[in-house]
């Protein structure tokens, strides 16, 4: 049986502290939520819009919106509290919450500071304004209700999410708080009187207020600091104390000087988005953390600084990021929830000229992986290119080669950046996004491609079914099945949705049955867009985050809080789910329906609605014989090709109304293609009801009969393919958001130098004729089965699914027998 | 003749260098005790049922013309004296339970399919395999074949036994990059008691490619137990190839699996191998050695390397 990999030469600190870590519930100090209220009866804690896109959450939001309320503890609030603005009563009630009530801890051994910063902190809302909110999100015909029915119907869910960006630390780590705050106070010096009494004045208080917490929490981080170091008997420790107590009277108010001090810059910032947020790192990505980093990097490879002691640093960071997990670390996880906050960066990647910018700091934070892995934060993206150095490729081999999955997902700069260039010509942002600074790309959230500081993206706001405009063609507009309350199990009355389009029986050739579908693909984005307008409003009016909006550029600028809008680019994506399910029952209706006339239309929809119960024989047909996307077979990829156009095309139509957003186009499917898979009825590609969905651009489950290469031809030619007009050289990308994918390769692909070599071309092929987001996975059944019997003894076995990482043992059993399934497929 | 292909094998690893599109056709002339694709030596077409596959729906008994379908109680029967092979039952089985070996592909689809991993072929140091059966054999289908390939700049591999007159070969080694050849034994006794037929002629044909230096040329040898696996065999095989084969840049001694032991029992043969066992490690590695006395560049290979 193949060994679980096991972390590796780190230092007697850095094990400990990550041993202590896996102690998990049985630590004495953890980062629980730490919940803090105006104490008015009134008032809430819990944000439950920001679970919308969580539908497993669905069912505990009132248990969270009055639960975490009575263990809030009180903090006292000025008289004239309630006159200023929202966001400055929020900004005021952080600081006081960071700086005032979280308690300073430092674990032994620690070289960072900032521990505790999982927080839920009181809306600060009027009674009012509270009123003003419930009436729109509680109660019959509420936000809520609709969002659960929309679900609960397998159009998908959305919802206004926190996270999934990258703050500009880069300016941060160059010029400290103190160049922000200049920026504040100038731009309010540069307002009217009447502006300053309004939004813009008011904001910009509100932004002061929030740039502060960081400088006063190093101030009394620094402090206490000091007085441990006083107490140290340690000599080694003591002057370690001393230096940490030093380096923030330095940052994060200024530049960073040294590797150190940049760290530790980095961390406090990072950490109070996640404060700010209420919310444990949802997507936050640090960007190109081994570029803006390189410099003091080298300042301290000149002062002597051993590569050794850059590492715990390095590593004490990464404790850090996981203990944003104690968050709900006593109510254990389920089906990736816990599993899914994700705090991302970026190694390597191209630079304006192609050339490759790989550094000696890549190849230490690769190490650092490597020591730490398994672990799950923060979570890698190596990006890729044609010019990418062979040592680099030979070190991701290898480390794949060792773990259980690749401990870090590879991103195409090529084909990404194409999206991007697409996405600025989409929609005039030229002076944003242009050949001269596109590659300064980073992922955020799993694979999510955006610019760096001044890029909103909301990259899992939407998540469409994109299968439930088939079901609306079959169907005349309306459901082909009785869906049900999930919770209650009570059923909706059926009802049409979208247009009528006829019945699809007498459809008399497969063009008029797509004219319809295109038809109901125009509806679904338009009516997921409209839903998801709302709860952006709700946001925007209800839930500023200040300090968010001092770290991304156009907020000072506009004087405009992040949740507004004050970013200079500003999206929703639409993340298309079950893509592959709608090309391949495509191409089955047009197989069976039309070109081989197996069976009527008729025959095939009584066949659905009886799950192909009884229908045994057409759904084999319809599994086996019909063509499927994902085999390099070239008539069904121009069906996903022409699929994916329209969907995407559409998405560029709209614009939300409150913080003008441009909807654009992505794929990736978290977990909906599993639990909406029990939702959405039997699929005319051969799919029964309850099982699975496929998933973002992969293509339908053991439907890649032909091959690793076949499948990632596919996938590239349903992102656009290389075309003479292509978006960057000659790279077409649909997706500027990228697409997932996933595939699991044999362990014997790695097996020896000559094998590594050949994988290592794959991937080279990858760039070539691939999509944007690959992700590898490489476990040999045993293990896998191994470990769903005795999940106790494989608690650390981690491996990946959809572009986050997840241990084996924690992600349910349906999640469990799908990755099996998958290898053994390959197997094959 | 017409030319069967029964398999076209994306992103192969094992037959060549760097990523590889393999090409399996069907027909052989020697018909080796151990050979690992079966399905590979009858020039005609072959169908079998698979039984797990099978969703007992009965519609291919239904539409045979003949009645030469029936289901008895270890599944289906095929009646090889009704069948005429119109395959009306695979094409209408719903789950591809009936599996044919021999699809007829114009020289234009088959290359149009090769392409199609080109740029994996380019990045890899890959490109085409030609293995079979003997493809030689159908050398009057693969000359336009490997014309095109060599002009679309894709590195081609032969894979071959080497049963055949010279001329033949000669005919193609222009278009061909890399020649896989087998030598199976030096011994022409032992050879025929293994393969059917004397080595005479693969003897000769080795020499003569061994005596060209404008082909890059791989010798493999499968390593069966009881057949080609005293060391004495490589012994033998080894002073051949210093002598004869001097240019060879790579001798793989490739190990025994049994791997393919199901398809003979899907094609209702029998197999002289079924309970043999996979050679070890230790012994792999003795026998590399002693071929390394005599060719340096020898190596061994298999699929036992992974499971040991």
């Amino acid at each position: 049986m193949k060994k679980i990999k096991e972390p590796k030469n780190l230092t007697p600190r850095i094990k400990w502290l990550r041993d202590y870590y896996f102690q998990g519930v049985e630590r004495p100090w953890n980062n629980e939520y730490k919940v803090f209220t105006t104490g008015l009866p009134h008032d809430e804690v819990y944000n439950e819009i920001d679970y919308y896109i969580v539908p497993e959450t669905y069912n505990f939001f009132n248990t969270f919106q009055y639960g975490l309320k009575q263990i809030g503890k009180k903090i006292e609030t000025p008289k004239d509290f309630y006159k200023k603005s929202i966001a400055e009563r929020r900004a005021f009630f952080l600081k006081e919450a960071m700086t005032k009530h979280v308690p300073l801890d430092i674990l032994p051994g620690d070289l960072l500071c900032g521990a505790n910063f999982n927080l839920f902190i009181s809306h600060c809302h009027t009674k009012k304004e509270a009123a003003m909110r419930s009436k729109i999100l509680y109660g019959k015909g509420g936000l809520r209700e609709r969002t659960i029915e929309f679900h609960d119907r397998g159009f998908g869910n959305c919802g206004a999410t926190s996270g999934h960006l990258i703050p500009d630390y880069p300016t941060i780590l160059k010029y400290g708080f103190k160049h922000i705050i200049e920026q504040i106070d100038n731009k309010y010096k540069s307002l009217s009187a009447i502006e300053r009494r309004g939004s813009k004045g008011a904001q910009l208080r509100a932004m002061r207020t929030a740039a502060e917490i960081p400088v006063e929490l190093a101030q009394r981080y620094s402090q206490r600091l000091s007085e441990l170091a006083e107490k140290e008997e340690n000599a080694k420790r003591k002057k370690e104390l001393l230096t940490m107590s030093e380096n923030l009277k330095v940052v994060p108010y200024n530049g960073a000087q040294d590797f150190w001090q940049a760290v530790q810059s980095l961390w406090l910032t990072h950490m109070l988005v996640m404060s700010d947020e209420n919310y444990p790192g949802p997507g936050v990505s640090f960007g190109r953390l081994d570029q803006y980093l390189y410099p003091y990097y080298e300042i301290s490879v000149k002062q002597g600084m051993t590569r050794e002691f850059m590492k715990e640093i390095l590593e004490c960071m990464w404790v850090h990021c996981n203990t944003a997990y104690d968050a709900q670390i006593k109510v254990g996880s389920n089906q990736g929830i816990t599993a899914g906050f994700g705090q991302l960066f970026m190694i390597s990647g191209m630079g304006e000229n192609g050339e490759d910018l790989t550094n000696d700091l890549s190849y230490l934070l690769l190490e650092v992986i490597d020591d730490m892995s398994p672990i799950l934060e923060p979570k890698p993206n190596i990006r890729l290119h044609r010019n990418s150095p062979h040592k680099l490729l030979e070190k991701i081999a290898d480390m794949i080669a060792e773990s259980q999955g690749a401990p870090f997902l590879l991103n195409f700069d090529e084909r990404s950046m194409a999206g991007l260039l697409r996405q600025a010509r989409k929609c005039g942002l030229e002076e944003y996004i242009n050949e001269k600074n596109v590659w300064n790309y980073a992922a955020v959230g799993c694979l999510e491609n955006t610019m760096t500081g001044n890029d909103r993206s909301g990259t899992v706001d939407i998540n469409l079914n994109l299968f439930k405009a088939v079901e609306l063609t079959l169907a005349r507009g309306g459901d082909l099945i009785e869906y049900k309350d999930q919770i209650w199990g009570k059923p909706y009355k059926q009802k049409r949705h979208s247009a009528d389009t006829g019945d699809s029986a007498k459809f008399e050739s497969f063009e008029e049955f797509y004219a319809a579908f295109e038809k109901h693909v125009k509806f679904i984005v338009e009516n997921i867009a409209r839903l998801y307008n709302e709860s952006d409003y709700v946001r925007a009016v209800f839930h500023p985050t200040p300090y968010l909006s001092c770290l991304v550029k156009g907020c000072i600028d506009k004087a405009l809080d992040i949740t507004q809008g004050g970013a200079e680019l500003r999206f929703v994506t639409v993340e298309g789910v079950t893509f592959a399910t709608t090309v391949d029952s495509l191409l089955a209706i047009k197989y069976l329906v039309y070109d081989k006339k197996i069976c009527s239309m008729q025959e095939l929809i009584e066949a659905l609605k009886n799950n192909w119960e009884g229908y045994e024989k057409l759904q084999a047909i319809a599994k086996y014989k019909a063509p499927k996307y994902g085999r390099d077979d070239d008539a069904a990829d121009e069906m996903a090709e022409k699929v994916m156009k329209l969907w995407a095309e559409e998405t560029w139509k709209y614009k939300t109304i409150m913080t003008d957003a441009q909807l654009r186009p992505g794929m990736l499917s978290w977990n909906y293609w599993i639990s909406d898979g029990f939702i959405l009825p039997a699929s005319p590609d051969g799919r029964k009801k309850g099982q699975f969905l496929s998933n973002a651009i992969c293509p339908s489950n053991g439907a890649d009969t032909k091959g690793p290469t076949s499948n990632i031809n596919s996938v590239g030619k349903a992102l656009g393919s290389r075309k003479p007009d292509g978006d960057y050289l000659d790279y077409v990308n649909y997706l500027p958001n990228g697409a997932s994918h996933t595939i699991t390769l044999s362990p014997s692909l790695l097996r020896d130098r000559e094998h590594k070599q050949k994988f290592i071309a794959l991937l080279r092929g990858y760039v070539e004729n691939g999509g944007t987001a690959l992700q590898i996975n490489s476990l040999d059944v045993d293990t896998l089965i191994d470990a769903q019997k005795n999940p106790s003894e494989y608690r650390h076995l981690l491996v990946r699914v959809t572009g986050y990482n997840a241990y084996f043992t924690s992600i349910g059993r349906e999640l469990q027998n799908e990755i099996i399934n998958r290898e053994i497929h390959n197997k094959y | 003749m017409e030319t069967f292909i029964s398999d076209i094998q994306k992103m192969s690893t094992e037959d060549g260098p760097g990523i590889r599109t393999t090409v399996f056709f069907k027909g052989c002339n020697l018909k080796c005790i151990w050979c690992h694709n079966p399905e590979n030596i009858p020039f005609y077409r072959q169908k079998y049922w698979l039984k797990d596959r099978c969703i007992g729906c009965f519609t291919c008994r239904d539409v045979c013309p003949n009645g030469a379908i029936s289901f008895h109680e270890d599944g289906l029967v095929f009646d090889e004296k009704l069948c005429v092979f119109c395959l009306v039952c695979a094409d209408s089985c719903p789950a591809n339970a009936i599996e044919v070996k021999g699809q007829s592909i114009s020289v234009q689809e088959l290359i149009k399919e090769l392409l199609k991993d080109k740029a994996y072929y380019e990045v890899s140091g890959g490109g085409v395999t030609l293995s079979g059966g003997e493809p030689v054999l159908h050398w009057e289908y693969i000359e336009p074949l490997v014309q095109e390939l060599k002009r679309q700049g894709v590195h081609v591999a032969l894979d071959t036994a080497g049963n055949y007159p010279y001329h033949i070969l000669q005919k193609l080694l222009p278009y061909i990059d890399l020649v896989l050849y087998d030598i199976k034994a030096v011994d022409s006794e032992k050879h025929k008691e293994m393969t059917g037929l004397e080595n005479t002629q693969i003897l000769q044909n080795a020499k003569r490619l061994g005596a060209q230096s404008s082909v890059e040329v791989w010798i493999r040898t499968p390593i069966i137990p009881g057949y080609t696996d005293e060391s004495k065999n490589i012994e033998a095989i080894g002073k051949f190839l210093k002598q004869n084969m001097p240019d060879i840049t790579k001798w793989e001694l490739l190990s025994f699996n049994n791997l393919c032991a199901h398809k003979y029992r899907l094609l209702g043969k029998e197999w002289a191998l079924k309970d043999a066992e996979l050679i070890s490690r230790s012994k792999m590695e003795q026998l590399c050695k002693t071929a390394r006395k005599y060719v340096k560049s020898a190596i061994w290979s298999g699929a036992t390397k992974a499971e040991v």
